[in-house]
This record gives structure tokens, C-alpha cells and sequence, in this order.
């Protein structure tokens, strides 16, 4: 009942501000979904501390419990989300102050909410697969909240199908998991994968293909292309949504699934790949972008390679460690950047910014506080979680060496376009008009919240000797992987080199952009990275273009069938006007018509 | 027999000679109340000759249906009368279809 009422507050919101929200005085509807939001919280809260519960509606479908499942893994998650979310929905307040769809804005962030929340306590695949695509509902309608432009409309529209590829994946993985096994369940799968000896060879496609529906849902490489364009929906939406909890659910699905993928070595090593390639796709890309929040979104799907990178090679307590660190600082940088957007008056581009230091010193430290945890910083969230993925690869069964230089070198670039952030927005001199103005109360407590988060959450997880929180707890909801212990003073010499490439890289970095003239090859790179590479243009060349190309062929087959119907339509319509002209008005016709018929029924009757 | 069966006939064509030629209304009413009886005549001279009731029967539903067939049918010719002042069948014939 307890986890119901988790999923029922929000999806109340949803209803009632959906349907009443217009008549409600502005801050109104945000308090309504903040306050909801924070219930849900506080009963995630609740039943983690009661050590969790389950909830199950026999029979849903056929064979098909809808069943709810609070474990350490889901109230993990849970408390992210709706932690998390709470924050964002009370600065939404402010950020959304005086826009049009204030109601609605709140009804669709309650919506994601109550779906996220599904996502998580579900206990079967069918019951995940319901919060998989109502996140992707609710992502598809705030990235188009402001819908009467185009190019956000399209953003929506690119950011859903893509997904629906993922999702199909998901949907066949579902599909052959339950043609092996008889069940969805995952407690029962899981038995059932733990119990055997002989696994079934389908089960390594089984997990490839729900390993698609992650790819998709998170923004991983080949199907990452709609996140940054996801952008284009209020900066709010892009900090939850798109950054702190929608997109981990694809390593929280792997996660969740660790009993399988802790025995598909091959798939994990390609998940591992995937996800080492998106770190360092999005790394590149995020160094050349000049809009404000699409820096902060190649840095996201950045991040999510490592969590991808992490549960490839069976670290998924660290991934998860990562989703929530991760969750506090992109989600503080997110907001900052909202923050100064909201104080430049809409102004995105970072080549119009410079030396908000002194216009918004408040903003200026939750962006270098954001900044800095996601450079790795020492002693910040961001670092503790980072160097833990980067180490897992050396001790965890599917990592090597190869993982780990790799995983270094993303992290230096990680530093150095955190730094190029932060220099181009707060530091050197103003470059744009007008007077950027700090932003109210109601935005800046939230970011005072997540930036305690960014700079302290990693203390909950720390290296061998050190205490660890989140392992131990998260342990029985994961599959048991046997990594192997390093020596402690190699584990806190790797430790103190990935500080040292971190500073240098935030060194590197501050030195490089705050100078004024950069050289020749990194503009170059520079063009290259600002365009992410052309990967979209790409993509439109050989997929999307023949893709229309076929539509268009369809369409005009259409257009012929559609002719061919009409024209018979046309001739029946023809003859009844034909046969209309018979019906004159006059009954005698009509009488003398009737005595002919009777006088030729009776005639043919006589002579037969 | 054949005499009844011949006076049925012959009022039976007066009848539908009468549909067919007149333009008023209640006439054209008047000859299709002629057939209908002819009709009757010829349902009961059956009966009659071959000394079963089911032609009796016929002939007095017939005649409860003419009665219904009067009320409606006068019903329709005073509402027309009332909104033109005419009874002639040829004025309607813009109710084609």
C-alpha cells in the first residue's frame, strides 16, 4: 500500500493540476506538485528505513503479477529521484515564475515523477516497461513544453523515436527472456539464472537486446544524437530529466539485472566498450559546444558512458554510487546554468557571457562547486565516484589495463572542459548587454542543497580502509561479482595519480581559456567538436534522408491507392445520380412504374 | 365463382385506373381503397369455393389495416391541404428524392 501511495501522490498531482491547474494562482500549482513530490520522498524514506516492502496485484495479466518492490537497489534509486526531484520541482518555481504553462509544466513534472518512481519499485520487466515509456512520454512533452517553436517540437519528436528503437529492444528482450524462462518476475528470473548450471545460449541475446533499451534510453553511442538536442526543453526539465534521473534508468536496468549480465561475460565486455566510447565521444564533443547547456549535455552522456563503462565490468554498486553523485552535481550544474540563463534573460551562448563572478556570486559558487566535483576535484562527490569506476576496471573480473588508461584520459578531458565552462561563463570580463540580475530564493536554496551534495555525497562511499555505506547496503539486490583486492598503497597511488590528472587537467584547462588566442589544431578540433562531429549529419545521410525518401515513395503509392478508391467512389456515386432521375415526384409515375412491374411479374409468372 | 372473381377484377382496374388518372388527393385515396376491397372480394369468393377460413381471415385484416391506412393517410392529405390549399398529388412532386 505504502509503495502504491509512493506512485499515487504524483500521478495525483499529474490529474488534478492536469484538470484544474488553469484556475490556480501562479505559485499554487508548483507548491501542490513540490509538496507532492517531497511526500513521495519522505514515504521512499519511510520504507527504506523499515527495510522495504512489496506490493502485488495477482493476475494483472495472465501469469502477470503488477507487483512493486522496495529493496535497497529501488529505495536507492527512489530516494534519487524523488530527492532530487523534490529540489528541482521548488526551484521550477522560480524558473517557471510568469511562463504561460505554469500548471501544466508542474502536471507534466509530476507525471514524470510517478513514472520514474514505477521504473524503479517495479518487480517485473512488464511493470518497468510501463515507467520506461511514460519517462519517455514525459520527456518527449517537456523537451517540447515550448512547443510553438519548431525546432523544440522536432527535438521532442527526435528524442521519442530514437527511444523507440531502444524500446523495441527492450520489448524483444522482454519477450525472449519470458519464452525462456516462463516469467517475468525479476526476483523469479533471478532465482531461476542463479539456480541452473546450463544457462540457455538465447540468454546472451536476451541481455544484448535489453542492453539496447538501456543504449536508448541513456544516450549511449550509436543512439545518443537526441539528448543534446533535448536541450531545448526548460532548464529545470533538462536538470531532471536529462541529466539527474531519466537517463541513469538505463544503468539502473542493468543494474537491476545484474544476476544476468554477471554471467554474460561477452555482453558486459561490450557494454564496457559502449559505454568507455560514449565517455569519450562525449567528452570531445562537450569541450568544443558554445551553448551553455549542451556543454553540460555532451558532459552527460560523458558520464553516463562511465556509469555504462562501470556496470560492463561488474562494478554496479559504483555505477549506481556514480548515478547518485552524478545526479547531485549535473543536476546543481544544470541549475546554475538555468540560473544565468534566467539572469542573462534567455541568452544560451557562452561567447555572451564572461565575469558573471560578480553579478551572481551566489550562482558562481554552485557552479564551481558543480564544476569542480565533475572535474574531480579531489576530495569532491564527483572524484570519489569517478576513481572508483576507474579503478573497478583493474579490479573487477570484465575490466583491464586498456579500460583504465582509456577511462584516465577521458577523465583529464572531463577536467578540462568543466574548467572551460566555468572560465567562459564566470570568469574574465562581462561580454554580453544588459544587466544580469541573481536569481530569487526559491532557486538558489536548491542549488545550496545539491552543491552540499556535490561536495560531500562522495564521503558515503570511500576506498579500502576507509568506511563504505553504499556497497554493503546495496549488496543483497545485486549480483555477487568477485573482484579482486589491490595492494592498498598501489590502490591509493592510482587514487592520488587520477587527482593529479585531475588537476592538471583543471590547470591545462584554466590556462588555455582564459587566454585569448588558442592554437591553430584546436580550432580545428574546435569546429570539429562544435558540431559533435557531424554525427547527426551522418545519421541524416544514411538513415533519415532514405528513410523520408522511402516515406515519400509510400506517400505517392498512397496518393494512388487513394485515387483509385476515389474514382470508384466517384463512378457508384455517378450511377445512383443516374438512377435519381427516375425518382420524378409525381406519383402517378410512380403508380404507372408499379403497375408495369406487377404486369411483368404477372406475365413472366404466366408464361414460365 | 368466375363472377365474383369477374367484379373483383373489374373493380380492381377501376381502381387503378383511378391512381393512375386522377390528381386529387382524395380520389386517388377513394380508388386505392377500391382495389383494396376488390382484393377482399376475391380473398372471400376463394374461401368460399374451397371451404377453409384463412381467405375470411385475410379479408378482415385487410380491412383493419384500410382503417389504419384511412387515418394516416387522411391525416396527411389535411396537413398538405392546411399548408397549400391544394390537394392535387402533382403540387408535391418536389418531394422527390
Amino acid at each position: 500500500m505504502l509503495l502504491l501511495l509512493i506512485l499515487l501522490l504524483p500521478l495525483l498531482g499529474f490529474v488534478f493540476l492536469g484538470l484544474f491547474g488553469k484556475h490556480l494562482r501562479e505559485p499554487a500549482p508548483g507548491v501542490i506538485a513540490s509538496a507532492l513530490t517531497g511526500l513521495s520522498f519522505l514515504l521512499v524514506l519511510y520504507g527504506v528505513l523499515t527495510g522495504g516492502a512489496e506490493w502485488a496485484v495477482k493476475d494483472w495479466l495472465p501469469g502477470i503479477p503488477f507487483s512493486l518492490v522496495l529493496d535497497p537497489l529501488s529505495g536507492y534509486m527512489g530516494l534519487v529521484v524523488t530527492g532530487i526531484g523534490f529540489l528541482i520541482h521548488v526551484y521550477a518555481i522560480g524558473y517557471m515564475h510568469g511562463d504561460a504553462g505554469f500548471s501544466r509544466f508542474f502536471a507534466y513534472l509530476n507525471f514524470f515523477i510517478a513514472m520514474m518512481m514505477t521504473l524503479v519499485l517495479a518487480g517485473s520487466y512488464p511493470v518497468m516497461f510501463i515507467g520506461w515509456e511514460g519517462v519517455g512520454l514525459a520527456s518527449f512533452l517537456l523537451i517540447g513544453f515550448w512547443y510553438t517553436e519548431k525546432k523544440n517540437a522536432d527535438s521532442a519528436r527526435k528524442a521519442f523515436i530514437t527511444n523507440r528503437i531502444g524500446d523495441l529492444g527492450f520489448l524483444l528482450g522482454m519477450a525472449l527472456l519470458y519464452s525462456l524462462f516462463g516469467t517475468l518476475s525479476i526476483a523469479e528470473l533471478r532465482e531461476a539464472i542463479e539456480s541452473s548450471t546450463v544457462l540457455p545460449l538465447a540468454l546472451g541475446t536476451a541481455g544484448l537486446l535489453l542492453f539496447v533499451g538501456a543504449v536508448g534510453k541513456s544516450a549511449q553511442v550509436p543512439l545518443m544524437v537526441w539528448l543534446p538536442d533535448a536541450m531545448a526543453g526548460p532548464t529545470p526539465v533538462s536538470a531532471l530529466i536529462h541529466a539527474a534521473t531519466m537517463v541513469t534508468a538505463g544503468v539502473y536496468l542493468i543494474a537491476r539485472s545484474s544476476f544476468l549480465y554477471a554471467n554474460l561475460q561477452d555482453v558486459s565486455y561490450f557494454i564496457a566498450v559502449i559505454g568507455l566510447v560514449t565517455a569519450a565521444y562525449g567528452a570531445l564533443s562537450a569541450l568544443g559546444q558554445w551553448d551553455i547547456k549542451k556543454i553540460v549535455a555532451y558532459s552527460t552522456i560523458s558520464q553516463l558512458g562511465y556509469m555504462f563503462l562501470a556496470v560492463g565490468v561488474g562494478a554496479y554498486w559504483i555505477a549506481l554510487f556514480h548515478v547518485m553523485t552524478h545526479a547531485f552535481y549535473k543536476a546543481l550544474l544544470f541549475m546554475a546554468s538555468g540560473s544565468v540563463i534566467h539572469a542573462l534573460g534567455g541568452e544560451q551562448d557562452v561567447r555572451k557571457m564572461g565575469g558573471l563572478r560578480k553579478y551572481l556570486p551566489r550562482t558562481h559558487l554552485h557552479g564551481l562547486a558543480g564544476a569542480l566535483s565533475l572535474a574531480g576535484f579531489p576530495l569532491l562527490a564527483g572524484f570519489w565516484s569517478k576513481d572508483a569506476i576507474i579503478t573497478s576496471t583493474l579490479t573487477y573480473p570484465f575490466g583491464g589495463t586498456g579500460f583504465y588508461l582509456a577511462g584516465l584520459a577521458v577523465a583529464f578531458l572531463t577536467a578540462v572542459y568543466a574548467m572551460r565552462w566555468y572560465v567562459l561563463v564566470f570568469l574574465g570580463e562581462y561580454k554580453g548587454s544588459g544587466h544580469p540580475h541573481e536569481a530569487p530564493p526559491v532557486m538558489t536554496v536548491p542549488n545550496d542543497v545539491l552543491a552540499l551534495g556535490a561536495v560531500f555525497a562522495g564521503f558515503l562511499a570511500l576506498p579500502e580502509p576507509l568506511w563504505n555505506l553504499v556497497e554493503p547496503y546495496l549488496a543483497p539486490a545485486l549480483a555477487h561479482v568477485e573482484k579482486h583486492h589491490m595492494a592498498l598503497s598501489l590502490e591509493w597511488g592510482l587514487i592520488a595519480l587520477s587527482a593529479v590528472v585531475a588537476l592538471v587537467g583543471l590547470y591545462l584547462g584554466y590556462l588555455a581559456f582564459t587566454r585569448r588566442a588558442l592554437p591553430g589544431w584546436y580550432l580545428t578540433f574546435q569546429t570539429w567538436s562544435s558540431n559533435a562531429f557531424y554525427v547527426d549529419r551522418v545519421y541524416n545521410v544514411l538513415i533519415v534522408n532514405p528513410l523520408k525518401e522511402l516515406a515519400l515513395v509510400l506517400a505517392l503509392f498512397d496518393g494512388f491507392l487513394d485515387t483509385v478508391y476515389i474514382a470508384a467512389a466517384g463512378t457508384g456515386s455517378w450511377l445512383g445520380g443516374l438512377l435519381s432521375k427516375v425518382q420524378t415526384g409525381y406519383v402517378r409515375a410512380y403508380g404507372a412504374l408499379m403497375v408495369l412491374g406487377l404486369v411483368a411479374v404477372l406475365v413472366w409468372g404466366v408464361l414460365r | 365463382m368466375s363472377y365474383y372473381l369477374l367484379l373483383s377484377a373489374l373493380l380492381f382496374a377501376i381502381g387503378l385506373y383511378g391512381v393512375l388518372a386522377r390528381r386529387t388527393a382524395i380520389l386517388i385515396f377513394m380508388s386505392i381503397e377500391l382495389m383494396l376491397n376488390a382484393a377482399n372480394l376475391a380473398f372471400v369468393a376463394f374461401a368460399r369455393n374451397s371451404g377453409n377460413l384463412d381467405g375470411q381471415v385475410m379479408a378482415l385484416v385487410v380491412i383493419a389495416l384500410a382503417a389504419a391506412e384511412v387515418a394516416v393517410g387522411l391525416g396527411i392529405i389535411v396537413a398538405v391541404f392546411r399548408t397549400r390549399s391544394s390537394t392535387s398529388v402533382d403540387d408535391l412532386a418536389e418531394l422527390r428524392g
